[in-house]
């Protein structure tokens, strides 16, 4: 039904829920019926508040953790039902990941780090030109051969998108990406996820507490207490 | 502030039970240093004077006093010296075994009221506790009050006294030149022959025998009679013996007694009458060789002690580390530096609390370990030494814990300072080590370099140095320490540039994993130096040890097997007419008569035995001069069954030199020097004197290079302290030619022993058979000698001691290591997985960390212990045995040994790689991640 529309679906979500067993017995619900489409080539912001369960929906979606009931199929294909060596090959091939805290390998310069993915994703050739490409698409072009060490958070956090990218992902996870920058920073970054969604074809879900960033998707999920808001 | 640090210990438990184990087993090994040497020196000097008892007979522990008080006043000189003597055994801090005193009157005429003699001369004497020691063999003892009842005072005589004075029980016998207090004449009455109880008593340092005119009486009626104020009266010859037991001296008075002995023998009022004692020299030459084995046994513990204290260093500043962000924190909100030291301080001072409580224990059983040591990693348990917590253990052990504190608190010194804005500086920069600034490795090598080259330059100078009595020359040993230090740190300079190279080699093409730990290696590999520095130590050291311990020792005990010449050697005690011939005018043929042979079958613990001229006083004449040979004669066949020499010492077969000789009579086997030094040739003929100067002309068959029991040269000192070198000459030819042409001659009998015969039954057998031996060999009493040789042992135990304790922190020092870095990268591994690394590629990536820092130090060490040990230990070899050493010196590595130190590591890698995959398996992704959002 869904594949007769015009746009393809890059993510379905249907009826997630995630229970969390409690150290003390009993059970902590996170995350109750969610349901969502994400078509491709769209930013879609997973938007509430801290607790809201962003980062739980996140986890599931992005292969790293199972739900406690319901689907995810990505392109069609529920995760869920794979091995978990082919959601490992799912995220380290179709999937770029951007995390809240600089995840850098420290021991990495900004273009070893950026390579690392495509070096992950089993891409042999034209890995240079990549790199460069992505680190000038986040405005590092300068920078490429500087120390996570010696970059500034917001440098850092480029360095991770570009990462993230770099291997052409079909869709890019972000984890409240902007949360430890600076406004104009955040807007910056957010306005590349733009970009990148129409450059590139990627698919980007993002999530974020910032109200002044909810604006900025093409969709938006919003969750409070583990419920899914229903949008206008 | 202590209820801050018992949670901060809490929270770091693990570490904190690292920093425990490592000033435990520091106050261990420093404290079973003194536990050891003082048990073993204790042993030793026991030794010596058991030696110098079996030797001369004598008790060696005595100090004798001789005065002659001439007619003083009150005897002034006798009472100080019974006061003086009364509290020698306290001055000199020993057990008084039996104190002797023998006061004899000046030899005065004095006649027989019985019968009509000429005049006698007799003294007056008495020796304390007489009673005792003397058996009566006629007549009874001198009673309790001493007097006879006609008031004559009552005396015993020994046998000697009796035949040579001429003198019956009960004569009474009166002195004319001595009178008594109240102007009388003195008369005494013999009321018994005394003999010894028992003639081997020390009491009797003045034999019965000796006492030709010498009357005892009752010691309190002497005194009564002629000391004190009736004293100014008499001339008494005042002989004391004072003897203690030595088995209960310890070592660590022997120095005290002999500034004591020396100060009362040359120095004290006294020093004209006491005698120089024979212990001195025991005491003496003790207490040179306790300093050479208390220096070589420390020198060889320095190592360890420096590893020991990197350990702990290591430990705390990776504990530091931990805390550097509390530390900052606390900092910023205006702790002082000085509140942030002394919760360090309190902490190290707690944790070494605890190091000591369990660090003195485990050293006593560290120094038992040591005193069982029979060899490298082997050890005999049920040999046990006499172990003491004495002051000086308590002191090292104070000292121990000082040090312990300091190290532990060292790093806190430079943390305390520490800021959070100085700690995020620190973080930025990445600098090279000081060590590779300071090219350390390349001095360190340099320097060891210089000293192998000097010291096997100058062979001699060490052979001097060792038969002078000197210690192990420290630098020799910090020489081939420094080598180990020095191509370690070396290694590490080279190991960067060889990753480097193997990873530009496949940069392209490196999987995730690979490119991962290289960048990890390439760029972090300088925080690893300290432990892979310790990996390459710990493993080269160890070899190193190892082969010094067992090469030493394998070596000693080879060359006293070979010295010894055959498993048992009895030479009885001949008799011949050479009295006789002394006594008559006449030229009397020196003949000897042969005690029985047969008797030796009877001896069960033989396998097999053989007669064996040896004549080590035989000579050649040389023109006008003699030269001094040993001259062997044997049965060939027989002796061949009886001993051996290694192939590898001969330029043939040690058989084929025995059948030359079997085939000619008059053929003699000789050593090289007759070849090198007097230039003889095989086929020449040498007239050879016995040492009853017969003499006998035999022909040169062969030379040998060695010989059972034969030593080429024999090392030795010459006044001016260099080293003199003298060549020992052995002729060796058949035992018929030499009786057929002396006749009967002294020979030894050489056995080969049963493998299970013990010298109990040797010693049974002789005793049995009523044997009196001349000189006797037990090579299993020599070898068992060279075993318990404080100096040998002592090194194996030292070197064992080390191994493990080294062992032990290198495997919980890499341990440690290796899990606090993943612990600290467990972020980072988060995000690999969440990247989608599988987690065999996350395993493969540590492992190839592993192998780029433990496999290569542990090759690196493996590499450097066997160069070291190459270098260095034939060195050590000379210093531990030029004096005696005769066969040529041999590496000795034990395979088991190896195999040991391999499957240690082994252990360990196990361990790590255990530690590993439960790490990778157990890491949850969005827990890492989680750990990261905190």
């Amino acid at each position: 039904m869904e594949n007769a529309k015009n746009t393809k679906i890059a993510i379905e979500i249907k009826g997630i829920d995630r229970v969390f067993p409690l150290a003390g017995g009993g059970s902590f619900q996170a995350l109750q019926d969610i349901n969502a489409q994400v078509p491709e080539g769209v930013l879609t912001i997973l938007k509430g508040r801290s607790g809201s369960g962003k980062t739980t929906l996140m986890n599931i979606v992005g292969a790293l953790d199972h739900p406690t009931a319901g689907t995810v199929l990505i392109g069609g294909r529920d995760i869920g039902k794979m091995s978990d060596k082919e959601r490992e090959n799912l995220r380290r091939k179709e999937f770029g990941f951007v995390f809240q805290a600089v995840s850098l390998i420290p021991t990495m310069n900004a273009f070893q780090n950026v390579e690392f993915s495509m070096r992950m994703a089993g891409i042999k050739e034209g890995r240079k030109k990549r790199v460069e490409e992505c680190l000038k698409m986040v405005g590092l072009g300068s920078r490429m051969h500087h120390m996570p060490s010696e970059m500034s958070g917001g440098e850092q956090q480029r360095v991770a998108i570009a990462r993230a990218i770099a291997h052409s992902p079909k869709i890019i996870f972000a984890d409240e990406p902007t949360a430890e920058l600076d406004s104009a920073m955040a807007a910056e970054v957010t306005k590349l996820f733009q970009e990148m969604t129409k450059k590139e074809n990627v698919t980007i879900v993002m999530t974020t507490h910032d109200v002044g960033l909810q604006g900025a998707g093409e969709m938006v999920i919003e969750l409070e207490s583990g419920r899914q808001v229903p949008q206008e | 502030m202590l209820r801050v640090m018992l949670r901060k210990c809490w929270a770091k438990r693990w570490m904190v039970l690292c920093l425990v184990l490592g000033s435990i087993l520091l106050i261990a090994t420093v404290v079973s240093f003194p536990m050891y040497r003082n048990a073993a020196f204790d042993r030793m000097l026991k030794d010596e004077f058991q030696n110098y008892l079996t030797e001369y007979g004598e008790w060696p522990a005595m100090q004798e006093m001789v005065i002659i008080s001439k007619k003083e006043k009150d005897g002034a000189t006798m009472a100080r010296i019974e006061s003086l003597l009364d509290g020698i055994y306290q001055q000199l801090g020993v057990t008084e075994k039996n104190n002797i005193e023998y006061y004899s009157l000046a030899r005065v005429g004095a006649k027989s009221l019985m019968k009509n003699t000429e005049e006698l001369y007799l003294r007056l004497a008495y020796m304390s506790d007489l009673p005792e020691y003397a058996q009566m063999i006629s007549g009874e003892m001198y009673s309790e009050d001493g007097l006879a009842e006609d008031g004559s005072i009552e005396v015993v005589i020994s046998q000697q006294c009796m035949v040579t004075s001429d003198l019956l029980i009960g004569e009474t016998i009166e002195f004319d030149a001595l009178k008594g207090v109240d102007g009388k004449k003195i008369r005494m009455k013999i009321v018994g022959v005394f003999e010894e109880a028992d003639s081997k008593d020390f009491y009797w340092q003045v034999s019965p025998d000796a006492m030709d005119n010498v009357c005892l009486m009752n010691e309190k009626l002497f005194r009564e009679y002629f000391t004190g104020a009736n004293a100014a009266k008499y001339t008494i010859t005042c002989s004391y013996y004072s003897l203690f037991e030595y088995e209960d001296i310890q070592a660590s008075n022997a120095a005290h007694m002999m500034k004591e002995i020396k100060y009362l023998t040359e120095e004290s009022p006294y020093r004209s009458v006491i005698s120089q004692p024979a212990y001195l020299n025991i005491l003496e030459s003790f207490s040179g060789k306790q300093n050479k084995i208390e220096a070589t046994l420390f020198i060889l513990q320095v190592p360890v002690l420096i590893l020991l204290g990197a350990f702990l260093f290591m430990i705390s500043g990776q504990m530091y580390d931990m805390e550097k962000n509390e530390i900052s924190v606390i900092k910023s909100r205006g702790s002082s530096s000085g509140q942030v030291f002394r919760l360090y301080l309190y902490q190290s001072v707690f944790l070494t609390l605890i190091g000591l409580g369990g660090g003195l224990p485990l050293g006593t059983l560290f120094s038992r370990i040591l005193g069982s040591a029979e060899n490298f990693l082997e050890f005999d348990i049920t040999r046990e030494l006499n172990i003491h917590i004495t002051t000086d253990v308590c002191q090292y052990a104070a000292a121990a814990a000082a040090i312990s504190v300091l190290i532990m608190t060292l790093p806190a010194l430079k943390h305390s300072r520490l800021s959070i804005v100085k700690l995020k500086q620190q973080n930025a920069l990445k600098r090279k080590s000081l060590w590779e600034k300071l090219f350390l490795d390349v001095i360190c090598l340099g320097i060891s370099l210089y000293g192998f080259y000097s010291f096997s330059k100058n062979q001699d100078a060490m052979v001097q140095s060792v038969l002078q009595g000197e210690s192990l020359d420290p630098l020799l040993y910090i020489s081939s320490s420094l080598f180990i230090v020095g191509a370690g740190l070396l290694f590490l300079r080279l190991q960067p540039l060889l990753i480097g190279l193997v990873y530009n080699l496949g940069r392209r093409f490196w999987k995730p994993a690979s490119y991962a730990s290289f960048m990890e290696n390439i760029k972090n590999g300088r925080k690893q130096q300290f432990i892979m520095l310790f990996m390459i130590l710990t493993i080269s050291l160890g070899m190193y040890h190892a082969t010094v311990a067992r090469t030493i020792l394998a070596n000693a005990k080879q060359n006293a097997e070979y010295l010894q010449g055959a498993d048992m050697i009895i030479q009885e005690k001949w008799t011949d007419n050479s009295s006789f011939a002394s006594q008559s005018q006449g030229d009397i043929t020196l003949q000897y008569d042969e005690p029985d042979y047969s008797k030796y079958a009877t001896l069960k613990s033989a396998r097999s035995y053989t007669k064996v001229i040896f004549d080590d006083r035989a000579y050649l004449k040389d023109k006008s001069d003699t030269i001094p040979v040993t001259l062997m004669g044997i049965h060939t066949r027989e002796f061949g069954e009886n001993t051996y020499v290694e192939k590898e010492l001969l330029d043939k077969h040690y058989y084929e030199y025995l059948n030359e000789l079997a085939v000619v009579s008059n053929g003699v086997l000789v050593s090289r020097n007759y070849e090198t030094i007097m230039g003889m040739r095989v086929g020449d003929t040498i007239t050879v004197y016995n040492k009853d100067n017969k003499n006998i002309t035999l022909k040169i068959l062969d030379f040998f290079d060695y010989w059972p029991g034969y030593a080429p040269t024999s090392l030795g000192l010459n006044p001016d302290g260099s080293v003199s070198r003298s060549e020992n000459y052995l002729m060796v030819s058949n035992i018929s030619t030499l009786t057929q042409k002396w006749g009967v001659t002294p020979y030894e009998v050489w056995f080969t022993l049963k493998e299970d015969a013990n010298s109990d039954e040797v010693y049974q057998w002789v005793q049995d058979n009523n044997v009196t031996v001349r000189k006797y060999v037990d090579k299993a009493a020599e070898v068992q000698k060279v075993v318990e040789d404080p100096l040998l042992q002592g090194t194996n135990g030292v070197l064992t001691m080390g191994f493990i304790v080294t062992i032990i922190l290198c495997a919980v020092g890499y341990l440690i290591y290796w899990i606090m870095s993943i612990r600290s990268r467990e972020m980072m591994f988060g995000v690999l997985r969440a990247c989608g690394m599988h987690k065999g590629e996350l395993f493969q990536m540590l492992m190839n960390e592993q192998i780029f820092s433990g496999v290569l130090s542990i090759f690196a060490g493996i590499g450097i212990g066997k160069l070291t040990s190459k270098m260095f230990v034939p060195m050590l070899q000379t210093a531990y045995a030029a004096a005696n050493q005769v066969l040529p010196m041999e590496l000795i590595t034990n395979q088991m040994d190896m195999i040991r130190l391999y499957c240690v590591i082994a252990g360990v890698m196990a361990v790590c790689l255990a530690v590993l995959i439960l790490l990778v398996f157990k890491l949850n992704v969005t827990k890492a991640l989680k750990l990261g959002e905190e």
